[in-house]
Order: structure tokens, then sequence, then C-alpha cells
């Protein structure tokens, strides 16, 4: 019995693969260019677009393959040059499938240059029933540089009435900007382990981030986001509950949870066009968010 | 613990202590406001939510490895876990309320006649703006400075954190003394399982995002009686 099982674990401990995705955008002219990228399975590699005539490369970050599953650890990896503005999404749910005994881990890293602009907005994760995910998402910020990072999670597959019943989300955002301020936010959920680990908002469908960091921005025009961002977070009662306020790092951190996926897709594209309103005079991204 | 050591702790763990936590509650007034706790049972699920996954896995921490610091004597480790805690207190008025209680603690520390020198040393870096001066990192050097052993010290914070909670509550809820009582007693077994798991963590965590939520929605709030 205990070899079935050493051979049991053994097998599972094969299971995954290891994919790496690298990006470096320029500024070649009023355009933002894709000058290197490198892919490995399950990435795919797919040029950005120009959805707009901003010059922001809009890049789709595709994994083919369906989801994550235990063992699988993926990398990403962009280098934004100087003044560039590149806006990273991607085309479906991030899904998390069930695993005996690995997390399927996701390491971002991402290097904002001099004056560049980034929006990190992919779709949300869905950790599926037994799942562990662990994820990482690491950006360093040059002097002018602004991000724009969204990060939500589901309680699973909602559709299905399955709710909280993955096994551990861990989840750390790193934001370091030139001055040395920073911002984290690093987290580790287990309703596995015990479900009263979720905690009050086991009363809810959609956990979610949306950080906007830089130090390029004059504090009149953070006040003026603030006071947009907040009333935004007052249109769906009851629905949705969020809140805005300023982090150690120069800039706004918004929290908030969602009933559904479309409390929260509509929320999050109202506080996605005030910010790139606010900051940049530029109208919604041309991107569905849904 | 010898009685000097536990008098010389105590202090700064007893409410009389002008840390000026009377004045904040944490997001409390925005979640009673909100409705999210209207009675005991809501006010305890609320804060024990806290003392596990959120204070207890973030603040709680921070005190251990602030008391570590102090025995190793490193003003670098110190310095290390308050600028994570700055990073990770999202909420503005829940990070100046916590600047503004370990200052005043750290303050009174230094200036007790049995000097210390990594006390000293805190208070310079948190006084030149080279370190923010958090409740945790300060309650964790003086308590440790004091004599208290990890696990007392972290346990005094949490149970400090508890009596706040309780404290506000009374103010906001129709809570009374004896109510208050029995809510602390029936946190007591929490307050020390969580300081026996949190002493052996290195990594400061939370998961609280409701509680966030109100912390941070709190300064919108149009009467107040808090400040946090």
């Amino acid at each position: 019995m205990s070899h079935t099982n050493h051979i049991n674990q053994s097998t599972l401990d094969g299971v995954g693969r290891r994919g790496a995705l690298a990006y470096e955008f320029e500024r070649s002219g009023l355009r933002t260019v894709l000058t290197r990228s490198s892919c490995t399975s399950p990435w795919h590699h797919f040029p950005p677009s120009y959805l707009d005539d901003s010059g922001c490369a809009y890049t789709w970050l595709v994994n083919p393959s369906g989801g994550l599953v235990g063992g699988d650890h993926l990398s990403v990896e962009v280098q934004l040059h100087a003044q560039s503005h590149v806006l990273l999404t991607s085309p479906s749910a991030n899904r998390v499938y069930r695993s005996l005994t690995q997390p399927s881990v996701q390491a971002v890293r991402l290097s904002v240059g001099p004056d560049a602009r980034l929006e990190w907005l992919p779709e949300v994760t869905i950790p599926f029933a037994g799942s562990r995910f662990r994820q990482s998402i690491h950006v360093d910020l040059a002097p002018g540089a602004t991000v724009v990072l969204w990060d939500s999670m589901a309680s699973g597959r909602v559709a299905r009435q399955e709710r909280w019943a993955f096994t551990s989300v861990e989840n750390e955002i790193c934001i370091t900007t030139p001055q040395g301020g920073s911002l984290v936010e690093r987290y580790h959920v287990a309703p596995g382990r015990l479900l009263e680990a979720v905690g009050l908002a086991g009363n809810w469908d959609y956990v979610a981030s949306l950080f906007v960091i830089g130090d390029a921005v004059g504090a009149d025009v953070w006040k003026r986001l603030d006071t947009a961002l907040a009333a935004i977070l007052e249109l769906r009662p009851g629905l949705v509950l969020g809140a805005v306020s300023f982090p150690a790092a120069p800039g706004l951190a918004v929290k908030l949870v969602a009933r559904t996926a479309p409390d929260l897709t509509a929320t999050l594209e109202s506080l996605w066009a005030a910010v790139r309103k606010e900051l940049w005079g530029l109208a919604q991204a041309a991107v569905y968010c849904g | 613990m010898n009685t000097l050591s536990l008098l010389n702790g105590l202090r700064f763990v007893d409410s009389f202590f002008p840390s000026g936590g009377y004045a904040f509650s944490s997001g409390l007034e925005a979640a009673v406001q909100g409705g999210a706790v209207r009675n005991a049972e809501e006010l305890s699920q609320y804060v024990v939510e806290l003392l596990t996954t959120g204070i207890g896995e973030r603040e709680a921490v921070a005190v251990g490895l602030a008391h570590e610091a102090s025995a190793s004597g490193s003003l670098e480790t110190a310095i290390a876990v308050d600028r994570e805690l700055e990073a990770m207190k999202l909420g503005y008025e829940s990070r100046t309320a916590s600047r503004q209680m370990g200052r005043q603690v750290i303050r009174l520390a230094a200036s007790q006649q049995a000097r210390h020198p990594l006390i000293e040393d805190y208070l310079a870096a948190v006084e030149a703006e080279r370190t923010p001066g958090h409740l945790a990192v300060s309650f964790g050097l003086t308590l440790a400075v004091a004599g208290w052993s990890k696990e007392d010290t972290i346990a005094a914070f949490l149970y400090h954190t508890a009596t706040g909670f309780v404290a506000a509550a009374m103010k906001l809820m129709p809570i009374g003394q004896r109510e208050g009582q029995r809510l602390l007693e029936s946190w007591i077994e929490i307050i020390e399982r969580v300081s026996r798991q949190v002493a052996q963590q290195r990594m400061l965590h939370s998961w609280s995002p409701v509680q966030d939520i109100y912390a941070m929605r709190h300064s919108r709030l149009e009467s107040r009686l808090f400040r946090s």
C-alpha cells in the first residue's frame, strides 16, 4: 500500500508545466512597439493591437490550455522602456483546477521604465474546488512611471454553487516606487483547512483590488480621482462594497467585494474609465473586460 | 517573567497608557454604521476574524519579529518590519493611527530610567522619519526589553487590540460592561492559540478584506465618534 502511495506521489510530483512569457516594449514615435518576446508552452504569443489612437500597445496574455493544474509554474516578465504605454489583459478567466498536492504557481514581474504607463488588468481568477493557487506580482516603477493594477478572485465556480471550496490561495502583490515607498498586499486564505478562515468575505463571491501608483501624478489629481472612485463604489449598494484610500506609496488603493460577476465587471469598467480620464485624459479602454 | 518585568510591561498594555487608542475604532464605527455589526454576536465574528487572519497574521507577526530584533539587537530588522507594515496597511487612517500610537509607546519606553540602546536607536530612527514607528513594532521592542517572552508579548498585543474593540463597541452599540467582559473571555483561548502559532511565523499576511474596506470607508462617514 505504501509502495502504491509512493508511486502515486512520484507521478503527481511530475505533473505540471513550466511556461515562461517575456515581453519588452519601447516607444517608437507615437506608438509603443514590442521589441522582444519569447514564450514557452502553455503561453501563446499574441502580437499587440492598437485599438485606439493613443499609441498604447493592447496586449493579451494568452494561455490556450484552459487553465492551471497543480504543479504548473507559469511566469510572466514584462519590461516597459521609457515613455511606453502598454495594456496587458487576458481573453478569459484564469481557471485553477483541483490539485491533491502541489499548487499552481504564477509569478509575474513587471518593470516600468521612466515616464512609462502600464495597465495590468487580467480577467478574474477562478479557483476550483480543491485547487491550490499561488501568485506573486512584483512591479518596479522608475521615476515618472505609473501602474494601474487590477487583481480579482472569484469564490469558485459560482454558477455551480461552488463557493469558497478551494484548498488555498496565496497572493502577493508588491509595487515599489523609486523613492522607496511601496505597497504590499499579501494574503493566504485556506478554506480547505478551515472554512471559517474565509470570514465575512464568505458572504460575497468576488474579491478585488485596484492599485494606481505613480510619482508623476499631482496631489490635486489624486484627490479628484479619489473622489471619483469613491462615488463609483457607492453606485451598487448591497451588490458592491468597496473603499478607496491613500496607501504608503504615491497613489490610490481600492478594495472591493461584489455579489456577481456583472457587478464586478461594471464596477471595474467605471473605475478604470475614471482612472484613464483623470490620469491621462484618455477614453475608456477599448477592450471587453467581462 | 518576574514581577518587575510584569509591571514594567503591563504599563504599556493598560488602557491607562496614553497611546490615544481610545480615539480609534479600526473601522468598527464604519462597520456599525454600514449595518455589518449590529449585535454582540456579529461584533465577536468581526473581531475574531481580525484576531486570527487579519491583525493576527500581520501586526501580531510584526510584534514577534520586533521582539526577535530586540533579542538580537538588530535595528535593521525592526526597521524592515516597520516598513513592511507601512506598505501593507493600505488605509490611510489605520496607518496613521498605528504610527501615532506606536510613536507614543516608543517615546515613553525611551524615557524610562532603565535605558536600552535599541529602543533609543529605534526612537531616533522614528523621529528622523527613517522608519514609520508602527504600534506593533514599538510594542514588540518595548515588551521584549521589559523581559516579556515573545508569545506573551504577542498575546498582550492581541489582548490590547481586543479590549480596544470592546471599548469602541461600548460607545457605538448597546453593549454593556458585562457583555464586554463576556466577549473578552470568549476570545482568550483564541488569543492564546494565535500567539502560539504566529510566534513561529516570519511572513506578514492579512486576510480580512471586508474589515479592511470598512476601515478605508471610515474617513467618508458623515458623523464620526472616532478617528479611524
